[in-house]
């Protein structure tokens, strides 16, 4: 009478197919760009000389906030030309996050592991591509040896910068946005099972009964914490795009 | 109603669950598609159950029509959650990658145009309202200047004609001071020969009074000139007194 049936896993992270090759998470992915380019693409038709207001407002604030809060924090004014590039990155995941929390949609798209994936390599190819650019062959150099490694520890130090940039640097990208998209979205599906389960349970136990509004207040209590993690997780994946295009711009870093 | 058609192999039993009218005979065999596939295993953990009423024919056609059992049936799990579907790469990357050229070509640069000029023409307005500022403060401090030459205009007008006013008032106190010590010294003439006048007029009275006094008593006249010197003398005593 008390058992709770947990649906398997995937059953809560993948829907039937809407036609081949075509999935929920392909809908939402598709969603993100199409709402993303509309937001912009009617914030840049308003009114430029006047006071911005309503989308305008929106769009004009999440720039100046990639502009002051990520690039001039880490890459400073030269950086600004990743503008749209990073602004494209906060929207897109933004919008692939908060779909967790949209009323039938309910489920992330960065919770499955092949956008962040994706982005993340997106993000190594770009920032190797500019340590490359700008360094030339050197990059490569001091990619595995930062300025002043004594001999000794060259091959140490070679391995683990080696593992830390090639290789962590991307998995972490992944990880950090993919997992904990995921475990926001297994933490309400538990707390909204639990609490359906508590309030069709035939206890003839009054205090069982009203308990089962316990577990619906921490499901309203993670829904708003999940809008904090939504954003949190666009603004550091971003930013830690932009510390790895900076640091591979410049040899000091 | 659904039929299922079960093979074995080795200890599983692989189950076909196919739907037929619900007025089929028990021992119809079932020729359409399968609706859905399950494998049976003796394992209590899966997690599907499905109660049919299962009999093995000769043919393998399992039909509904005796002793009920429970048969558990493990659903098919799919992928693995953690592994990259090629459909949502291709779809999420593709979605991106149009988003971010968007973004890089047409998107950002309108909204960015629009901000720029927005800014130019607030930071135009800025120094142009402080051009104004400075303008007003100079025309302020030129007011300020002028004022401060027309209070020392007016000052140094005040003060000539407070001179003049004191040099005139000055000239008239003079003026008016000689005219009452005149009029003064006029009237103090006039009160002697007033004074004079009277005195001369009492000493003949007095004389008179006296010679005629003199006369009644003596029975002569006395001499006029020297009563006239007596009484004078007497006044002149009494006015000394």
């Amino acid at each position: 009478m008390f058992g709770l049936e947990f649906p398997p896993i995937n059953e809560i992270l993948r829907w039937h197919d809407l036609f081949s090759s075509f999935n929920k998470i392909s809908l939402i992915a598709v969603a993100a760009a199409v709402i993303g380019s509309l937001v912009f693409l009617l914030a840049g038709s308003k009114d430029a000389t006047v006071a911005p207001t309503g989308i305008r407002n929106l769009a004009e604030t999440s720039v100046e906030f990639i502009e002051d809060s990520v690039i001039m924090q880490t890459m400073g004014k030269e950086g600004l030309a990743w503008t749209p590039f990073l602004l494209s990155l906060f929207v897109f995941i933004f919008l692939c996050n908060l779909t967790g929390i949209v009323p039938i949609l309910q489920m992330p798209a960065t919770a499955r592991i092949a956008i962040p994936l994706f982005l993340s390599l997106l993000v190594w190819v770009i920032f190797i591509g500019t340590g490359l650019k700008h360094q030339k062959l050197s990059y490569l150099t001091h990619l595995l040896w930062p300025p002043g490694v004594p001999v000794a520890l060259k091959p140490l130090v070679g391995l683990i910068e080696f593992f830390s940039t090639i290789i962590v640097r991307p998995l972490s990208l992944t990880v950090r946005l993919f997992a904990n998209m995921l475990a926001g979205h297994i933490l309400l599906v538990t707390f909204a099972l639990l609490s359906e389960a508590m309030f069709q349970a035939e206890t003839y136990v009054p205090i069982l009964t009203i308990g089962g509004i316990l577990p619906f207040f921490m499901l309203v209590f993670l829904t708003a914490f999940e809008v904090l993690v939504v954003f949190l997780q666009a603004y550091i994946f971003t930013i830690l795009t932009a510390v790895y295009i900076a640091s591979s711009t410049h040899a000091e870093h | 109603m659904l039929t299922a058609v079960v093979t074995q192999s080795g200890s599983a039993y692989t189950v076909h669950l196919a739907s037929v009218p619900p007025d089929s005979t028990a021992e119809q065999t079932i020729s359409s598609e399968p609706v859905a596939l399950a494998t049976v295993t003796s394992d209590s953990a899966t997690s599907e159950t499905l109660a049919f009423e299962p009999q093995i024919a000769e043919s393998g056609v399992v039909t509904a029509s005796e002793a009920e059992h429970e048969a558990t049936v493990e659903v098919n799990p799919g992928p693995s959650p953690i592994a990259p579907e090629l459909k949502e790469v291709a779809w999420g990357g593709g979605s991106f990658v149009v988003f971010a050229v968007l973004m890089r070509y047409v998107l950002y640069p309108r909204l960015k145009k629009g901000m720029d000029a927005r800014y130019a023409s607030i930071r135009a307005s800025h120094e142009g309202a402080d051009a104004t500022r400075a303008e007003a403060k100079a025309e302020v401090a030129g007011y300020e200047a002028q004022l401060a030459g027309v209070k020392a205009e007016a000052a140094a007008h005040i003060d000539a004609a407070r001179q003049t006013l004191e040099t005139e008032r000055a000239a008239k106190l003079a003026a008016v001071g000689a005219e009452i010590a005149e009029q003064r010294a006029a009237a103090s003439a006039a009160n002697d020969a007033a004074r004079q006048a009277v005195q001369s007029q009492i000493e003949s009275a007095v004389g008179d009074v006296s010679g005629r006094a003199i006369e009644l008593a003596v029975g002569k006249t006395p001499d006029a000139a020297v009563v006239s010197r007596v009484v004078l003398e007497v006044m002149s005593v009494g006015v000394a007194r």
